[in-house]
């Protein structure tokens, strides 16, 4: 056998890989699964640019040239929200069909198994960040700052996806049920709304202004949007970069801790 | 024809060149069917057979695609409330909410057969009782075990005196105990003058309870009559024997073959189809004695419903579905 | 209610259908039954409204000093929003009865009585009706919180309630129709999703004058833009009959339209 061979690490990265091409694959087999990831957020997009269009002259909005160039983040964020929280549904029904329990079983450990699966998320929202990008840009909104701003954006997505997919992942393993995950969707639902996605903070009042601030979703959709309007900038990258993996960081923690409560329970 | 009926009640089940298909496939395929009134006509055949789509369509819930079936008297196709009326349903899966308690669905059962007020909530209480599910009426239904289910189940069908009683294999899953149970009320209302028509896979079952059976195979109906006319129709009993120490088993086999064919017999036995049936026995024995033949064992295995099973479909029911 | 006359079991005698009103009452208050013995049903009736109408009010706060925009307080303008939202869902988790009643087979149950077929549908839309309460309530209490002043009277507190309870029983309508066409609870994710498109390229959010393009031609025809006005006039009041009719039109044309549908759907069931 070769495989006794071979250093752990090296089939933990091809299972990692793996893993990873089963969960774009599996994505991608269901039309369901993404096809509303990308059309709802479009629609959404068009409803909201086209009513709030006056908006823009409003003291205190951001400068765009129009609500749609503005509300492209809010767009991926959407899209991305959509399509990682599959992840911990897909993981609850890996729990029921038992297919967790083999992959736990292989040689190479846990952590492919949550990484691989985040790892797909993460290349499928930088598909559908890149997809909107495009669609935006024929819609005359495109991304300001060039292929560099809009690759940016497209990173930014994809380490998105891994901070959502990671809490997706976490009520998947400890749920174990496809339906508590799927109910998980509103709450990051508010959590979008609740931010500088739609509208700017800057015109909120009150308490709700005061929690948009702080939400996580704030601190990554607005340096990703100077990005989208004004072009590349390393600070800002790194603003967005640093909070999605802090997030990511956060979230695969829980997934963890899941998973080892669950371990002590059967 | 005599077009003047021999009774005042109509015949609760007829059914003529029933057929139901669901697109290419034929699930039933023209049948006939004469329930008589006061009897418990079961209705046996494997998994897969027909059974409840000949009974989906008896009780209204299905339309046939060819042919006519009748039901208390009326056509279930143009006056499916008329039979509705007359007629108490207790379908295979126990169509039972899970989050209502046996009272309240006993309740609402009564409403939907129009029954209001007083007269209801006595009928509800009797019925209860009866069923013996006095004491958990007031549980939600989801906590109740298989064989309540059931029984609940049936005094649901009850709620309104039906003239004809369907049970689509009423204790299909049941444990032994609770088999029993539903057979002792079965017989009971039976008793009572309520024609029961009776779907089951399970031979016992109809053996215990059907005073007729039809038996359904690929759609079609293969055989039908009272189980002992059907069992007798497949041949003789096998008698099998052994011949007790210093007795010659090949002398034993010749005096045999005068009373029936050989059969199949495993070594140190012999065995033959007796002509005649269990009647023959006594002068079988005598006729070995007068040769001084001494018996050690002798067995009569008369045909069961699955020799008529397989006779009619060429396999066995027994051990099949589940 | 006074006893009936007590039937005497003769089949001779009593011929076709029940009485209808009584199954219904019984059929309704099922459904009411299964909505409060199941906590997780209630919590989002509840939720649902509180968040549409924070989210509506706090998010596009701003947008209310828009010159041109009707009202100086955005609560007044998407407090009808919030309540035709809120009560949509409401409306199509009734249908989830009726998937329920396909995968347990209770349905049998229900189609082997003598019943009309109309009253097997008609129960989960009542209840989709009174359900309906708690969001419109809701957004209500929230509304009135952020200063709304419901200068509508108790006129428009009844228009407010109508559309509420409408929309409910039009959204319930359709998805019992779906869920007995499709055969799973899968459907009732199809229906939200055109409920949701329905109901936001319209003046929801802000009035049709306000907006651009295709949006403004799509929103001044939606059905649920009528909706709306009608419903509103319980925040920006007075009610009139002018406000009334084009919205009470489309809850009867869509209600009677949708309700026909799921009962041809349910009597495709035994074909």
């Amino acid at each position: 056998m070769t495989a006794t061979l071979r250093s752990p690490r090296v089939i933990a990265v091809e299972q990692t890989l793996a893993l990873a091409a089963r969960s774009v694959r599996n994505t991608a087999r269901e039309p369901g699964a993404w096809v509303p990831s990308i059309i709802f957020p479009l629609l959404m997009a068009a409803i909201y640019s086209a009513q709030f269009a006056r908006a823009t002259a409003l003291p205190g909005f951001p400068e765009v040239d129009s609500f749609l160039q503005f509300i492209l983040p809010a767009a991926i964020l959407q899209g991305v929200s959509f399509n990682a929280g599959e992840a911990g549904s897909a993981m609850a029904t890996d729990l029921q069909t038992g297919f967790f329990d083999r992959l736990a079983m292989s040689p190479s450990g846990r952590m492919s198994i949550f990484v691989g699966r985040l790892a797909g998320a993460a290349t499928f929202s930088a598909l559908l960040a890149a997809t909107l990008v495009v669609v935006f840009w024929l819609a005359g909104a495109p991304v300001k700052g060039g292929v560099l701003a809009a690759l940016a954006v497209v990173v930014i997505s994809s380490l998105l996806a891994l901070g959502i997919g990671g809490f997706s992942l976490a009520v998947g393993i400890r749920t174990g049920s496809t339906e508590a995950t799927q109910a998980m969707f509103p709450l990051t639902f508010v959590m979008i709304f609740v931010s500088s996605a739609f509208f700017p903070t800057e015109l909120m009042t009150g308490w709700y202004q005061q929690a948009a601030e702080i939400n996580p979703f704030t601190l990554i959709v607005n340096p990703t949007r100077r990005i989208a309007i004004d072009g590349f900038d390393l600070s800002d990258f790194g603003q967005a970069v640093g909070v999605s993996l802090l997030v990511a960081a956060v979230s695969l923690g829980l997934s963890l801790m899941a998973y080892r409560a669950r371990l002590r329970r059967s | 024809m005599d077009r003047t009926p021999l009774t005042t009640k109509a015949t609760p089940v007829v059914a003529r060149g029933l057929v139901r298909r669901f697109g290419d496939l034929v699930a039933v395929d023209g049948i006939d069917l004469e329930v008589a009134e006061g009897e418990v006509f079961g209705f046996l055949g494997p998994n897969g057979a027909g059974k409840s789509t000949t009974v989906r369509m008896l009780v209204t819930l299905l339309s046939p695609s060819a042919g006519t079936a009748e039901v208390a008297g009326f056509d279930v196709a143009r006056e499916p409330n008329e039979v509705r009326r007359r007629i108490g349903v207790a379908l295979q899966d126990a169509a039972i909410d899970p989050l209502m308690t046996g009272n309240e669905l006993l309740r609402l059962q009564a409403i939907m057969h129009g029954l209001g007020g007083r007269e209801a909530q006595r009928r509800c209480a009797e019925l209860l009782e009866r069923v013996g599910l006095t004491a958990a009426g007031d549980r939600r239904v989801g906590q109740y075990s298989g064989g309540m289910r059931r029984r609940l189940d049936l005094a649901l069908a009850l709620i309104h005196r039906p003239e004809v009683l369907f049970l689509d294999e009423p204790t299909t899953g049941l444990d032994p105990t609770s088999r029993q149970a539903v057979w002792e009320e079965v017989r009971l209302l039976n008793d009572e003058g309520t024609t029961v028509f009776l779907t089951t896979q399970y031979l016992e079952e109809a053996d215990q309870l059907a005073g007729r059976i039809a038996i359904i195979d690929g759609g079609r109906i293969v055989r039908e009559g009272d189980p002992a006319t059907l069992k007798e129709a497949v041949g003789d009993p096998t008698l099998r024997l052994e011949v007790a120490d210093g007795s010659n088993l090949d002398d034993a086999k010749a005096i045999l073959e005068t009373f029936g064919p050989p059969r199949p017999a495993r070594v140190g036995r012999v065995a033959i189809g007796l002509r005649g049936g269990t009647a023959a026995l006594a002068t079988v024995i005598r006729a070995l004695d007068d040769a001084g033949i001494t018996v050690g064992h002798v067995e009569v295995d008369s045909p069961s419903l699955d020799d008529v099973f397989a006779d009619a479909t060429g396999r066995r029911l027994e051990g099949a579905g589940e | 209610m006074s006893a009936p006359t007590v039937q005497r079991s003769q089949p001779e005698v009593v011929t076709g259908v029940v009485p209808s009103l009584p199954v219904f009452g019984a059929l309704m208050q099922r459904a009411l039954r299964r909505f409060v013995r199941i906590p997780s049903l209630v919590v989002p009736t509840v939720v649902m409204p509180l968040f549409f109408i924070t989210a509506f009010t706090g998010s596009f706060d701003g947008v209310s000093r828009i010159d041109g925009y009707p009202t100086d307080r955005l609560v007044n303008w998407v407090a009808a929003f919030a309540v035709l939202q809120s009560s949509a869902f409401a409306g199509i988790g009734a249908a989830a009865i009726m998937a329920n009643d396909l995968e347990n087979r209770f349905i049998d149950r229900l189609m082997v009585s003598p019943l009309r077929r109309s009253i097997v549908v008609l129960g989960p839309l009542g209840q989709a009706a009174v359900r309906a309460l708690i969001p419109t309530s809701v957004v209500l209490l929230v509304a009135v919180a952020k200063g709304a002043t419901l200068p509508g009277g108790v006129a428009g507190l009844a228009m407010v309630y109508l559309g509420g309870m409408g929309m409910a029983v039009v959204m319930g309508a359709l998805g019992v129709g779906v869920v007995l066409m499709i055969g799973n609870i899968r459907a009732m994710a199809i229906v939200q999703v055109f409920g949701f498109v329905v109901l936001f390229p319209s003046t929801g959010q802000v009035p049709v004058q306000l907006m651009e393009g295709w949006l403004a031609t799509v929103a001044r025809y939606n059905p649920a833009t009528a909706l709306l006005a009608t419903t509103r006039q319980g925040f920006l009041g007075p009610v009139t009959w002018s406000e009334t009719w084009p919205g009470l039109l489309v809850l009867v044309v869509s209600s009677v339209l949708f309700g026909a549908f799921a009962v041809r759907q349910l009597q495709r069931l035994s074909r």
